[in-house]
């Protein structure tokens, strides 16, 4: 019964006790989620074996995942820190035009794949992370890398006979 | 014969009062989400991630990229408790 949402809830209560120092302190991560979205894809690609290890840890926790799982649990979050850190060093611009325009558009990535491409060209020679749909058939082009873009309001991504601002 | 426009001036009354509700509308939509177009279609975890942005920066369409999030955040997520239904 206690996994239904709250109905009509008109009072809520802060509970400001902290973990108990047995735990080690892991700094939570600052970014909303427009920036977060942005930068998923390089989480993922940095950061895939953590996550799916904290993914296995909870599927056979059965329920007691959020006790169990916080040693993988840790490890996901610093991970993930650390590529948000080397993004906001290294390609800070760029990032920030693609989160902005990102929550421009309803949070909807097939609006915003001009700015997106700069920004995996800037990460990829920077970082050399690159962004790769999971689960993506083969022998397709993936949808980031298409010419045309059926659903978004600008039509079309980056041509290669465009010059770029 | 020159274009009747008496006739059309009716038509482009009606398409002004529409296109200016439909502008203030917008405008009022715009400063209500921030100086952003508003969010359509939300699921649950749209509007998870939304608590989670007002949790962050104290507004629902606020939106940072620091690494680190600020103190309190670990400790304000807060339980939404109801009255008991006797």
């Amino acid at each position: 019964m206690s996994t239904r949402q709250p109905r009509f809830n008109q009072q809520v209560l802060l509970d400001t006790t902290p973990l108990p120092d047995s735990v080690p302190k892991v700094t939570e991560i600052g970014a909303s989620s427009a920036p977060l979205l942005s930068a998923s894809f390089f989480i993922g690609a940095r950061c895939g074996p953590y996550n799916d290890d904290y993914m296995k840890c909870k599927e056979d926790a059965h329920g007691r995942g959020e006790i169990d799982c916080m040693k993988e649990g840790r490890k996901v979050t610093r991970c993930a820190a650390s590529v948000l850190d080397d993004i906001n060093k290294n390609c800070l611009e760029e990032f920030r035009k693609h989160w902005q325009c990102l929550e421009n558009n309803n949070q909807q990535l097939w609006h915003c794949r001009r700015p997106e491409q700069l920004l995996n060209k800037c990460v990829f020679d920077k970082l050399g992370l690159e962004k790769k749909i999971p689960g993506a058939p083969e022998n397709e082009t993936p949808v980031h890398l298409r010419k045309r873009q059926i659903f978004s309001h600008n039509f079309s991504s980056i041509r290669e006979d465009e010059p770029q601002t | 014969m020159g274009v009747p426009f008496e006739a059309l001036i009716p038509y482009a009354i009606m398409l002004g009062m529409f296109g200016l509700t439909g502008a203030g509308l917008s405008k009022i939509r715009h400063m209500q989400n921030g100086g952003k177009r508003a969010r359509h279609s939300i699921d649950q975890w749209d509007r998870q991630m939304m608590d989670r942005d007002r949790r962050l920066t104290g507004y629902l369409r606020g939106q940072t990229d620091e690494v680190a999030a600020p103190p309190g955040f670990e400790l304000n997520n807060p339980w939404r408790t109801e009255k008991r239904i006797y």
